[in-house]
């Protein structure tokens, strides 16, 4: 079975929860708990956030540097050795 | 042809059967539509020469969370810098999808380009159609590609890989599908 190493498990746990929590978590408490959305006739949907617009785009940004970090740490991690033995 | 996938995902077990040829075929159909988008957007700008981002860098970009970073860009050597490498980013970022060549390395550039985009966009817009866009779906799909690598479906990659330059240096290998 091919499993996540540690650094695996915080790419994805941590940089996709705070994508998931910006992207859709906090827009799943708008609608339950925020204020009415009406759709205006072009589509636009005009509200008050309950969370401040750059507070999500923050917590997005932040889940987007812990998936590029970890990219980086790939290449830079991988050497011969680590290559054979499975580790990176 | 089907592979029956075992592994670990948030500390349970998961087992599910993927079919190889349509896995394939669907990496290999993200690779070509994002990388058309990419090698479009690129090709038009150079045939609309001069391309000029100052409206974007140092008109929308200001007041958005990425301000700080992409208005050091908004004039002088910055600009110009930024004037050649949107259009030239994006048509090697296309070329590398469709020709699936150095496959990873594009989607990367891919993803930070579609990062800038839908921040900027999305704040200066605010948001008004909610924030799940065009640009984070790409971004998504670019990250996706990254990940997987799909340069050695149909694409250069695959002979990329044979060759004796990537068996030595085993970190180059990350830069291709």
């Amino acid at each position: 079975m091919n499993e996540f190493t540690a650094a695996d498990r915080v790419a994805a746990y941590v940089g996709g929860g705070l994508v998931l929590l910006g992207v859709f978590g906090i827009g799943l408490l708008e609608i339950i708990a925020g204020s009415p959305h009406p759709v205006t006739g072009e589509g636009q949907i005009v509200h008050e956030a309950l969370i401040p617009l750059d507070i999500r785009s923050y917590i997005i940004i932040l889940g987007l540097l812990v998936w590029t970090g970890y990219a980086v740490y790939k290449v830079v991690a991988t050497t011969p050795a680590t290559e054979r033995a499975g580790r990176v | 042809m089907v592979t029956n996938v075992e592994t670990r995902l948030l500390g349970r077990n998961v087992s599910f059967s993927v079919s190889e040829p349509w896995l394939a075929y669907w990496l290999v159909i993200m690779r070509f539509a994002v990388g058309w988008w990419m090698l479009h957007a690129g090709l038009d700008k150079f045939l609309a020469w001069p391309f000029d981002a100052g409206w974007f860098v140092g008109g929308a970009a200001a007041g958005t969370s990425l301000a700080p970073l992409v208005t050091l860009f908004s004039e002088g050597a910055g600009l110009a810098f930024v004037n050649v490498m949107v259009p030239l980013g994006q048509t090697l970022i296309g070329l590398g999808l469709v020709l699936g060549a150095l496959t990873r390395l594009a989607a990367f550039f891919g993803a930070m380009l579609m990062a800038f985009f839908y921040f900027i966009n999305g704040e200066t817009g605010g948001w008004a159609h909610g924030v799940v866009t065009g640009e984070l779906l790409g971004l998504l799909i670019f990250a996706m590609i990254a990940t997987l690598g799909a340069g050695r479906v149909l694409g250069i990659d695959a002979v990329l890989a044979r060759m004796d330059l990537f068996d030595e240096h085993p970190k180059l290998r990350w830069l291709i599908g």
